[in-house]
């Protein structure tokens, strides 16, 4: 079996001990409409981590992400109050707006050479301030502003008791899939993230495929505020604050190892909802919110340092058994 | 080159000058008085404490993004000492024994799992930013704990010795003693030779993890002065008194020409950077930029610093064979 095989029923298996704890502790946690819910949570961490996935694929990593959804709810907000245009073109403008923020990442990344994390914790800031900056303000205030247009609300409903965003999640999670596996970029990434100087020599753009990963990044951001903001029927300039932290976490916790050129989309996957389900198990057992950041915080140190080790063991393994080979 | 590397040594110091000329003619009135003065001493002394520390993990390439919320923590852990003591002056010395020691402690775990797990700085430093705001959290059922009492406390902010506050006293000597630590001793000349090339360090003989845990405990160590500090100005503790500090320290220590990479970077550079972050916030506070909005500025200059640096080092390494670069992050 695969090393990337075992390491992702391992996250599997660390999602099935959660739920099990959850279930014996409580009758409200197994049951279809909870489900729904944890599947929903984790669809709007999951679609940005569709992004965030190809980035760390790169050893990069995207800091930004909870300011750009922010920014692309104030900008469909400020279209919704402000002008007549139908609601398809203020969704497109609010897509544009996050993916141009992903191509500012990826401009000054690969362009002016900045390491990843400073540059993603600096547009982190300015993308917010952006978001207060446009925000609608009454008598001076900033407000949260409603987003009740019928046609957008819709995006938040549910067609069969399946979420439109659940829809959405796994149809953005097959193709990112595909990409990943099945396309020139999807290999490029992988190069760029084992080995960038070989990725270089052997004639990849890696500026570009670097640049092109932050900016589907910001293009998933994107996505995920539309569905969070019809589920909310408003937007606050705080929208997606904390969100990097979560997201991070479940690619993480799905196995992308931050050195880069390990992991893909169905570990993301794994790893959102593993996160989801700790977040509704929590609320649903009352714990002080406080304990969320604790138990987080500490599940992404321990699952940080297991791939650490797991990563040497690993390679141990596999070193023994071709001296093994060269031996017979 | 000799002449270059002065010029650069002293470009940060002009800014700082036309800063203070700009303000002071665009704001006659409100800048250059006595009280603003002091305030704007005030922002940079607790900046300045924390980059004295910071500055160490940051010459090895690593990062500490837990210090803000390790200010909340130590905050937290003094004040309650003390009300739990009956505001007396045995509770202030236990209390700041007991701050300072979580400090370490937070220190020591941050570069014990950096050294031994080789797991990126940025990501453990994350993850237990978020444990101590929880914990600072539980700790104060997530209410403001005021602390007007005894004056033992409140006059480590507030305190004054001529005309400045005792905080910034606190920072010339920590700045100094850094100072001393990084250009006087073996330990400093270690650092930045860890931080300019670890496998060659260790090669050499240097024992690269023992470096990494002192580097860490001091960043923990000055986050946890940096809360007592402000704790003691602002006469309270709570959860996120620190938030912001993590960004506004690194601000500094970039502009002030400390590379992110590892082994390049003094502390006499930090400090003109806090000294300029402190002017900055100061400057657009007083021509009345929300606070919400300076976020804009901040990551700006961050952004133009860093690439500014980048592409002096770019000019400087074209000669040599060797260009080091490293993962976002860093190993150490």
């Amino acid at each position: 079996m695969n090393k990337n095989t075992i390491r992702k029923l391992v996250s599997a298996g660390l999602l099935l001990i959660l739920i099990l704890i959850f279930t014996i502790s409580s009758d409200y946690f197994l049951t279809l409409g909870n489900f729904m819910e944890i599947f929903r949570d984790a669809s709007v961490v999951g679609i940005i981590g569709i992004g965030v996935t190809m980035v760390i694929l790169t050893a990069g990593i995207d800091l930004s992400t909870g300011s750009i959804m922010a920014l692309v709810g104030m900008t469909m907000a400020n279209i919704y109050r402000y002008t007549l245009l139908p609601i398809w073109v203020m969704i497109l403008a609010g897509l544009l707006v996050g993916t141009l923020a992903g191509l500012f990442n990826g401009v000054i990344i690969t362009k002016f050479s900045l390491p990843e994390f400073i540059a993603t914790l600096s547009t982190m800031s300015i993308f917010r301030a952006l978001t207060y900056i446009i925000s609608i303000k009454q008598n001076g205030l900033i407000t949260s502003q409603a987003l009740k247009a019928r046609s957008f609300i819709l995006l938040g409903k549910s067609v069969g008791g399946i979420y439109y965003v659940i829809i959405v999640f796994v149809l953005l999670a097959v193709i990112g899939q595909v990409i990943l596996k099945y396309t020139r970029f999807g290999t490029n990434l992988y190069a760029v993230g084992s080995n960038i100087k070989a990725a270089q020599l052997s004639g990849i753009n890696t500026d570009r495929t670097r640049a092109l990963a932050y900016v589907i990044t910001g293009f998933c951001a994107g996505i995920a505020s539309v569905f969070m903001t019809a589920r909310l029927q408003s937007t606050t300039a705080l929208l997606g604050e904390g969100m990097e932290f979560n997201v991070i976490a479940a690619v993480v916790v799905g196995g992308c190892s931050l050195a880069g050129g390990r992991g893909d989309i169905v570990g993301t996957l794994i790893g959102a909802i593993f996160m989801a389900t700790l977040d509704n198990g929590i609320y649903k057992f009352q714990i002080n919110t406080a304990y969320q950041l604790i138990i987080k915080g500490i599940i992404i140190i321990c699952v940080v340092v297991f791939d650490s080790w797991y990563n040497n063991f690993m390679d141990e393994a596999s070193r023994n058994k071709k001296l093994k080979g060269v031996g017979e | 080159m000799k002449k270059k590397f002065s010029m650069e040594k002293y470009s940060r110091i002009f800014i700082l000058l036309l800063f203070i000329i700009v303000l002071t003619v665009i704001r006659p009135k409100s800048f250059p008085t006595v009280n603003n003065i002091s305030n704007v001493l005030w922002s940079i002394s607790v900046v300045g404490i924390l980059v004295s520390g910071s500055i160490f993990v940051m010459l090895l390439g690593g990062i500490d993004l837990s210090v803000g919320s390790l200010m909340g923590l130590s905050a937290v852990v003094t004040v309650i000492t003390i009300r739990n003591y009956d505001y007396s002056n045995k509770g202030v010395i236990l209390g700041i024994t007991l701050a300072l020691f979580v400090g370490i402690a937070a220190g020591a775990l941050h570069g014990f799992l950096v050294m031994t797990f080789h797991v990126p700085a940025f990501l453990v430093t994350f993850a237990t930013q978020s444990i101590y705001l929880g914990i600072s959290m539980v700790l104060t059922n997530n209410k403001i704990l005021s602390c007007l009492e005894p004056k033992l406390f409140t006059s480590i902010g507030l305190g004054r010795i001529g005309p400045f506050t005792f905080p910034i006293y606190f920072m010339i000597l920590i700045a100094l003693l850094s100072f001393f630590i990084l250009n006087k001793t073996v330990l400093g000349r270690h650092i930045y030779a860890v931080g300019g090339n670890p496998e060659a360090s260790r090669i050499s003989g240097i024992s690269v993890k023992k470096i990494t845990l002192i580097s860490y405990i001091t960043s923990g160590l000055t986050a946890a002065i940096g809360g007592i500090v402000l704790a003691s100005m602002t006469q309270q503790g709570m959860a996120s008194t620190g938030s912001g500090y993590d960004t506004e320290v690194i601000t500094a220590a970039v502009i002030g020409g400390v590379s992110l990479v590892g082994g390049a970077g003094t502390i006499q550079g930090a400090i003109v950077g806090a000294m300029l972050v402190g002017l900055l916030n100061n400057g657009m506070n007083l021509m009345n930029v929300p606070s919400t909005n300076q976020g804009l500025v901040k990551g700006l200059v961050i952004i133009c610093a860093v690439a500014l640096d980048i592409m002096q080092k770019n000019e400087k390494k074209v000669h040599l064979p060797f260009s080091k670069k490293k993962k976002a992050g860093g190993n150490v």
